[in-house]
């Protein structure tokens, strides 16, 4: 019993350190992508092709003046940058990152916790996140701070609907809640093969989500100044970056469980090539592309973010989750 | 609807690989017009006099009224051919706009201009670009 529980809180630090990892150097991708797609450089001063600007980074926001809004509502100000962090760390518990390994006559899975809930728990704690915008923007006394909260609000009801329908199709085709369980579903062929919709869908409503271009409603810098962290600064303003930056982390692993086939190589001459590996790589690809969205497309209207979730996107999921249904029945799997 | 979307991904993407437009300006600099407007120096003449009269034509032509001058008698010919030299000469670069009007204006071409624009001094405080003219004189021997 202690041995299991020493052996998940190892598990659990490794993960951490890797994702704060990568969170640091995330922030450095995201400048560099966006340097290079408009042809500039990115930071390039701090060590070789400013691969020591995290470091850089995290000291200077550690020095800088913590300026607290006076007539701000002081529980929740504090409380908000706490809460940003904790969603991505909480689902971090349950995302395999490989299959068992033995060491030392025990068989370890690379997993903190396969419980065979995942999913919903992946669902319940990834809406933890908006707690954070909302408790920001409200307590911070400030109108964009506030409209940017409300905006956050909305966009995470309308599109949290729609990330957990296109997971449906994913559950229906495994059977299964347990990701460990739909990583292992998908050996022999990726589950965006067979859900090519619910990926697409996925990757619309997980952008939304963490309130990245070109759904950065909550944040437009054009209209509410920073948006919900308009009146934070120093390792507050950092914690919201963290935060939104491990939720990229996380969101883009369970993209790779849940469609792209998690640990397992994409040709079998490959799987000599360690399943964590695999893994990284294929969260980076998918890093990547969110990056690749954010500095490809302008932001959306309001208006055109709701009509487009609950008049296109929602209709799109429950056509899904039909055609599932159906040729499910029609191949006699049920 | 679909197309144009990627048709931007496209786009983006193939950016990624073009070359940097970009000059790391510390370490690289970009070569700078001949007639490039920098940092004003007052001539020696061959004889390592100064140049400058002290007429003011400078001073009432500056239209951002960043030079100050006074002039002084100079008898013994010394430091100047026309026997009046300029005792203080003070360019204020905060309100220097580097039209070149003075450089126009000046009619012994006591002042001129050269090609350097660093003109960033560490730490704070404007008066640090309230710039004497020993900071403007011609180096003698050098520039």
């Amino acid at each position: 019993m202690i041995v299991a529980i020493v052996i998940a809180a190892i598990k659990l630090l490794i993960l951490f350190a890797v994702l704060m990892l990568f969170v640091a150097y995330g922030t450095l991708a995201e400048r560099k992508v966006s340097g290079h797609i408009q042809d500039r450089l990115g930071p390039y001063h701090c060590g070789p092709h400013g691969l020591l600007q995290p470091l850089a980074d995290g000291l200077k926001l550690f020095f800088k003046e913590d300026i607290v809004a006076s007539e701000s509502d002081k529980i929740l100000y504090y409380l908000a940058p706490m809460i940003a962090i904790v969603p991505a760390v909480l689902a971090l518990g349950v995302i395999p990152v490989g299959d068992s390994v033995t060491l030392f006559g025990r068989k370890i899975g690379l997993v903190v916790a396969d419980i065979n809930v995942a999913l919903l728990y992946l669902l319940a704690v990834s809406s933890f996140s908006v707690y954070a915008i909302v408790f920001g923007g409200w307590s911070s006394n400030s109108k964009y701070p506030l409209l940017g909260g409300l905006r956050s609000a909305a966009q995470f009801i309308s599109y949290e609907l729609i990330l957990g329908l296109s997971i449906m199709g994913v559950i229906m085709v495994v059977g299964s809640f347990s990701l460990v369980d739909i990583v292992h579903y998908q050996k022999s062929m990726w589950m965006v093969v067979y859900q090519p919709l619910a990926f697409i869908i996925y990757m619309i409503a997980a952008t939304a989500e963490l309130n990245r271009l070109p759904f950065d409603l909550p944040e437009a810098e054009s209209e509410l100044v920073g948006g919900y962290h308009t009146e934070y600064s120093s390792m507050k303003f950092a914690m919201f970056f963290l935060g939104e930056y491990a939720n990229m982390t996380v969101t883009s692993a369970v993209a790779v469980c849940l469609f792209l086939g998690g640990w397992y190589s994409p040709l079998s001459f490959l799987s000599w090539i360690p399943g964590p590996i695999w893994f990284a790589l294929k969260l980076m690809a998918v890093f990547f592309f969110l990056l690749w969205l954010r500095w490809t497309y302008p932001r959306f209207r309001y208006d055109q973010l709701m009509v487009f979730s609950w008049k296109y996107l929602l209709p799109l999921a429950l056509v899904n989750i039909l055609a599932t249904g159906g040729v499910m029945i029609l191949l006699g799997g049920i | 609807m679909v197309g144009p979307l990627l048709k931007g991904l496209r786009v983006t993407f193939g950016h990624l690989f073009k070359p940097a437009v970009t000059v790391k300006y510390p370490y690289e600099k970009r070569p700078v017009a001949e007639r490039y407007r920098g940092r004003h120096i007052l001539k020696l003449d061959e004889d390592g006099r100064e140049k400058c009269c002290a007429c003011g034509l400078c001073e009432a032509v500056c239209p951002a009224g960043a030079i100050t001058l006074y002039g002084a008698e100079d008898p013994e010919f010394k430091r100047s051919d026309v026997g009046k030299i300029a005792e203080t000469y003070e360019i204020d670069y905060a309100r220097c706009i580097f039209c070149g009007y003075c450089v126009d204006a000046c009619p012994r071409g006591a002042i001129i201009m050269t090609t350097d624009y660093e003109l960033t001094v560490p730490g704070p405080g404007r008066r640090h670009l309230y710039k004497d003219k020993d900071w403007l004189l011609e180096k003698r021997g050098g520039e």
